[in-house]
């Protein structure tokens, strides 16, 4: 018998903003959040109490995935960041600080929430025309006849994570490679909607980061039985190698009987009735000539056993994630039949061999013409590969949202310095119909604005984590940093050597002064496309990614100021 | 075990609704604000919507328990109005209370306080039935008299024919997602829905069937999209299978669909029969048989032309190969509602695959425009386009937001609104009784009024006599505790118990009662006559016109409140006329298909207009404090949505503006910021009615410690 409980009461919080505990928990976790921004952004170690394995990390999707955040206005923020990176791979962190600085930015201001909502909407509305538009200061168009650019995207990726633990050549030598593992995904033939392909990332644990290397094809890993017998290499008459694929289990299981029941007679084995049907379907495939035999599932060991015989090479446990790149690679249609395969499921391959790396054996099959390549991916330790993986992941999906929208934003806190004095050079004078619609009026839209530009500012400076002082430029609003200690009879020109995109070096007299002293001024951006030429090496963040942060942080802290109280369900 | 008991009535059931109104005031009209709720779940939730927010608590309390109920009821039906359901409900119980603590300071201290709780458990029991019977009877006599005149219609009428008006829709759905969705995204989620309505509307007859549907599959038709901001979200053309194809073969043109539900191939034995296996031979050829069986369907599918299927279940492994061989696009594990939407989007019925015959019997296919595959957060659906012979032209709404709870309250907002948009396309049937013998009353003297009143109290206590003589055994009225055990034996003897506990002191008290109860009615005049005496006030209200109210500070709104109470002040103007109209049987009427009035609370301040109007021609004492204490309620709602207004939009202002332009007869609904649906309101202020009843007529709450016999009583409802 079960018991009815009846429902505790929930709990109902109201004043939630201005409540100690929540702006403590608050700000607790920004300062995690902010203290792992950018290169030079500290580690996080993640363990749990009770045993496990300890993660290291200062990205955001673990971060936020391992914390266990308790109140709901946090739930809100990190979902929030969480589904983000989901969708974008990039910019979880920005996302994550700039919410909270604006959120508490806002809260400090003595205006009613409806006000600041809206005009930060407008606000918002103002940055994302901004960039979008052609006359954008801080964006740079991306060049795909020339890698430079892509290159710079992709090590600007991997230097923000510093858990992976690379040095400058290993930086080097990942991004190259994750830049030929795209752009061999790219098919040749475009048609009207070309579809990339797909790139598979193979760990290789506990090596040399140099060891990484990308190939074109599929690797699988090599089960150690079939090491022992010798690697059957059968030369072929003709180039291929024919490939069946098999999605459903070859292991000799019965078929489920149905609803009814079933009767067998003494001495009447299923097993054996099944595996005969096995034997005859390999009769088919060597009838067939069939090379490679690939299963989804498990190929029971006497097929396999019959298979070597005739020196057809069977893979299986492959498993449903390779199902799908297997089939694009060999052109194979997955066979789901015992009984009569149609010919026209077979698939080719160029060639297949077995290769060493580490002290593992693969598989590797080699393709005729296809958009699928492998990335063998090294690194010292459990961890610090984990985070090399996540880091290889965003820059392939960052390269895919570059592709879509060849367009790439300034890094290293420039494109956020240079945002806030352009809001802040059009909050000089508003529009009497923008404060009528917004319903403010001139004094409120200003600090309102002051606020957002100084959480953007603040995201920038969060870059910093060494006590530098922060200035910038009064001619394009970019960003420059120094060292704390300087001496005071320096002056600034001296010590500064290139703004922190790498746009801009010393050479002009560019009228710095520390950021927090900023006044407005319009900011220049006629000259970025041939700087950027002029250049060597620069910082960039994805577009797509950035832009949506920028408006999913916004749109976050509204909520969150919008927010009256609280009902807890404690059941 | 001890059963502890609380005193009901007024006095509790206030002190519950005020604890319920001081959570949803905050997010009442453009104004409000979200709440957050956590779900035991650990889901976070954001939500605006009263009815929800109020089931969320979970409240422990009888009497807010029984509040909560009825707005979820009134809810269910509307779609809307929680929130001010339970401010309107507040103030009538402030009210009635105000006027109770009036009549007992009248009493005198001499009754014992126990004894003076029943005998006002008493008198409110005969409010509310008064209550019921003014709402059955005067209020639909008012607003299908007086109010009616002021609607305004969501149709535009150009001669003979009757349009639905694009803008007027515009305007109700952003006054409904004021209420109803966060501040930022009011404008562009109304504009949202206001597009899904019309897209999806193929002729403007069948838009009633378009709305049912819609109403009842809106789960299926939306598609939440988490970490895309909300502007990202859209309307697509066709329907989306929440699922991806197994197989997935591209092609052009119209398709050909079928609808399955059940495994195509046939299993080695059905339920209730048996396969005998003899031989391994057999075994073997049973299987081959059924592969065969499943290569056959398939063809003859492929041969009929048959381009997609769409499956309820699982398919074997072999089905999608021979669909693959065929070139059939498969799509398996369809929730099945949305197998039944589709189903009645096309027309179809489900496919029954027949293994006996060698032929194949099709019976039902559907064309479809494409079907391809549509990426929505991260997963990839299947999109299917129709083409539509039915009212309802298929679309789905993809919702973006940051976070699943705000996607999840702009998918039940949407929800709403569908029901909102139902209630005002309804004609709304009022029934009333004529009022044509109130001038023959208006005529008598204060004695017939007494005696109507003393035969209602006669009628009383004959009731509690007829009780008490059943409950004799229960003699022990002095020792409550001796009673209880019979209270938790049986609950449902709870009532008659305690009443007729409440009619044995009145054996001995009946002529003091009675006494009393005839100088509570004698307070009627007394009271009126207080009220007149603060005449010089109206002096400031007839003083002020047009644009010289503007000048009026917030601090009148105390005169506003006293010059509403003078029931018989000012000079009545359209009485005769409404008296002399009206016949003496049932009539009835009805508030049109359509019929709106603007935001910002004017409704109920014509309402309250009118019914202060019809209290000052009403001669019968009850009546008339009902009529005036439901006219004093509905203020409560402009007075919270001009809460936070200064000047010219000041509660003060708008409500003065309001009055003498009905008084000039000149009111027009001017300002076209938003229109609401009449029916709604209406709806609202009776179910309101009707929780008050319910509240009023509970004297005594008795907890009992047993357990509950099914789970939740509270959910069933």
């Amino acid at each position: 018998m079960s018991r009815v409980k009846a429902k505790k009461p929930s709990l109902c919080t109201c004043e939630l903003l201005t409540k100690e505990i929540i702006s403590k928990s608050l700000s607790i976790l920004r300062a995690v959040v902010t203290s792992c921004y950018g290169p030079s952004g500290r580690l996080k170690q993640l363990h749990n109490g009770v045993g496990g394995s300890v993660c290291t990390t200062s990205s955001s999707s673990l971060l936020f995935s391992n914390l266990s955040v308790t109140h709901p206005i946090l739930k809100i923020l990190t979902t929030s960041v969480q589904n983000h990176v989901s969708r974008f791979s990039d910019c979880g962190l920005f996302t994550a600080i700039l919410c909270f600085n604006l959120v508490e930015h806002f809260q400090r201001l003595n205006l009613s929430t409806a006000t600041v909502i809206k005009i930060s909407k407008h606000l918002l509305s103002l940055c994302t025309d901004y960039l979008n538009s052609e006359s954008c200061g801080c964006r740079i168009s991306v060049d795909f006849s020339n890698m430079k650019t892509l290159l710079c995207l992709v090590q600007s990726i991997l230097t923000s994570k510093p858990a992976c633990l690379l040095n400058k050549k290993e930086t080097d030598h990942i991004s190259t490679l994750i830049l030929k593992a795209f752009l061999l995904t790219i098919p040749e033939k475009a048609k009207d909607h070309a579809v990339l392909g797909k790139s598979i990332i193979v760990p290789l644990k506990d090596e040399r980061v140099m060891n990484s290397a990308v190939l074109p094809g599929i690797v699988i890993e090599m089960p150690e039985v079939q090491l022992i017998r010798k690697f059957p290499i059968k030369k072929l008459p003709s180039d291929a190698l024919k490939v069946a694929l098999f999605c459903m289990s070859m292991s000799g299981d019965i078929s489920e009987p149905g609803e009814g029941t079933l009767v067998i007679s003494y001495g009447v084995s299923l097993e054996s009735a099944v595996l005969d049907q096995l034997l005859n379907l390999g009769n088919r495939l060597i009838t067939d000539h069939v090379d490679i035999v690939v299963c989804q599932k498990v190929i029971h060991p006497a097929l396999k056993q019959y298979f070597h015989q005739h020196h057809i090479i069977t893979i299986d446990r492959v498993g449903i994630s390779l199902m799908e790149p297997l089939c694009e690679m060999t052109g194979a249609q997955t066979i789901g039949s015992l009984s009569f395969i149609s010919p026209t499921s077979y698939g080719y391959v160029k060639d297949l061999c077995s290769t060493n790396f580490g002290s593992k054996h693969y598989f590797h099959l080699i393709p005729n013409d296809s958009t699928v390549c492998s990335l063998l991916l090294c690194n010292r330790n459990e961890t610090a590969w984990n985070e090399l993986k996540l880091a290889c992941q965003t820059a392939l999906h960052v390269l895919q949202l570059t592709i879509r929208k060849p367009l790439a934003l300034l890094g290293g806190g420039c494109t956020e310095t240079h945002l806030a004095s352009f809001i802040r050079h059009k909050g000089i004078n508003v529009p009497e119909c923008i404060l009528k619609v917004n319903d403010c009026t001139q004094t409120e839209y200003k600090i309102v604005t002051n606020a957002f530009c100084n959480a953007l500012q603040s995201i920038a400076c969060s870059l910093e984590h060494d006590k530098g002082k922060i200035l910038t430029d009064r001619k394009y609003g970019h960003f420059w940093s120094i060292p704390p200690d300087f001496p005071s009879n320096v002056k600034w020109q001296d010590l500064v050597s290139e703004c922190g995109c790498g746009l801009y070096g010393n050479q002009e007299e560019l009228n710095w002064c520390l950021l927090q002293d900023i006044h407005s001024f319009a900011p220049q951006n006629s000259s970025i496309q041939q700087a950027t030429n002029s250049t060597g090496h620069l910082t960039l963040d994805c577009f797509t990614a950035k832009l949506h942060g920028l408006q999913v942080a916004v749109e976050t802290a509204s909520l969150i100021l919008d927010l009256s109280y609280i009902i807890e369900d404690k059941n | 075990m001890a059963a502890t008991t609380t005193a009901g009535g007024l006095g509790a059931a206030l002190q519950a609704a005020e604890v319920l109104e001081s959570i949803v005031s905050g997010c009442v009209g453009p104004e409000g604000r979200q709440v957050l709720y956590t779900k035991p779940t650990g889901d976070v939730l954001f939500s605006r919507d009263g009815g929800h927010l109020l089931e969320a608590l979970n409240v422990e309390h009888p009497l807010a328990r029984v509040i909560v109920t009825c707005v979820s009821m009134n809810r269910n039906v509307t779609g809307d109005g929680s929130k001010t359901f339970i401010l309107l409900l507040c103030d009538l119980l402030r009210g009635l209370k105000a006027i109770t603590d009036k009549e007992r300071g009248s009493f005198g201290g001499s009754i014992q306080s126990q004894q003076r709780h029943w005998k006002s458990c008493c008198q409110w029991k005969y409010i509310s039935q008064a209550i019921l019977t003014f709402q059955a009877h005067i209020l639909d006599y008012i607003v299908a008299q007086y109010l009616s005149k002021h609607f305004l219609s969501i149709f535009s009428f150009s001669g003979e024919e009757k349009k639905f008006c694009r803008r007027s829709l515009e305007l109700l759905l952003d006054a409904y997602f004021c209420g109803r969705v966060g501040r930022n995204n009011q404008k562009f989620i109304s504009q949202l829905t206001c597009d899904y309505f019309y897209k999806c509307l193929s002729h403007e007859d069948g838009k009633d069937e378009m709305i049912d549907l819609v109403d009842e599959y809106f789960l299926e038709l939306c598609t939440a999209v988490t970490g895309l901001p909300v502007s990202s979200s859209r309307i697509v053309s066709g329907f989306v299978i929440h699922r991806d194809f197994s197989v997935y073969c591209p092609a052009d043109g119209d398709m050909r669909i079928i609808i399955v539900t059940e495994p195509i191939e046939p299993a080695l034995s059905t339920s209730g029969s048996e396969l005998v296996v003899k031989s391994e031979a057999q075994f073997q050829a049973s299987q081959i048989w059924i592969t065969e069986r499943t290569a056959t369907i398939m063809n003859d599918l492929q041969s009929k032309g048959i381009k997609l299927l769409l499956s309820r279940v699982k398919q074997h492994d072999a089905v999608i190969y021979y669909a693959k061989l065929n070139g059939i696009s498969v799509v398996e594990c369809i929730p099945s509602e949305e197998i039944s939407l589709l189903c009645r989007i096309v027309a179809l019925s489900p496919f029954m695959p027949s293994w006996a015959t060698s032929q194949c019997h099709i019976s039902d296919t559907a064309l479809v425009q494409f079907c391809q595959p549509i990426l929505l957060n991260s997963k990839r659906y299947v999109h299917l386009g129709f083409l539509s012979t039915h009212s309802f032209i298929p679309h789905c709404l993809v919702l973006c937001g940051p976070v699943q709870g705000l996607t999840d309250q702009h998918i039940h907002a949407f929800h709403g609104a569908f029901k909102v948009l139902r209630q005002v396309l309804k004609v709304l049937y009022l029934s009333y009784k004529a009022q044509g013998n109130n001038q023959n009353e208006t005529s008598n003297s204060v004695t017939h009024r007494d005696n109507k009143q003393s035969y209602h109290l006669t009628e009383v206590y004959r009731a509690l006599f007829e009780r008490q003589c059943l409950g004799s055994v229960l003699k022990s009225e002095g020792d409550p505790s001796g009673m209880q055990p019979h209270f938790r034996a049986t609950p449902g003897l709870v009532l008659s118990s305690i009443e007729s506990e409440n009619s044995t002191p009145s054996t001995t008290h009946t002529h003091k009662i009675k006494g009393d109860f005839e100088s509570l009615i004698c307070t009627y005049p007394n009271k009126i006559g207080i009220i007149n005496a603060e005449e010089p006030l109206v002096a400031i209200r007839c003083g002020c016109n047009g644009d010289s109210l503007i000048e009026i500070p917030d601090g009148y709104v105390s005169v506003v409140e006293q010059t509403c109470k003078m029931s018989n002040t000012t000079t009545g103007m359209t009485s005769k006329e409404v008296f002399q109209n009206t016949s003496k049987s049932y009539c009835t009427s009805f508030i049109q298909a359509g019929s709106v009035l603007p935001v910002g609370g004017h409704f109920e301040i014509l309402l309250h207009y009118y019914l202060l109007d019809y209290s000052r021609q009403c001669q019968q004492p009850e009546i008339r404090m009902i009529s005036s204490l439901i006219a004093n309620a509905l203020l409560s709602v402009p007075k919270t949505l001009y809460t936070a207004k200064r000047g010219n939009k000041s509660f003060c202002n708008v409500y003065l503006r309001t009055v003498h332009a009905l008084q000039a007869k000149q009111w027009m609904a001017a300002s076209q910021t938003g229109l609401e649906s009449v029916a709604c309101k209406y709806q609202l202020l009776t179910s309101v009615l009707h929780c008050l009843t319910k509240l009023l007529t509970v004297d005594l709450v008795i907890r009992i410690n047993k357990q509950p016999q099914k789970t939740g009583d509270d959910e069933t409802e």
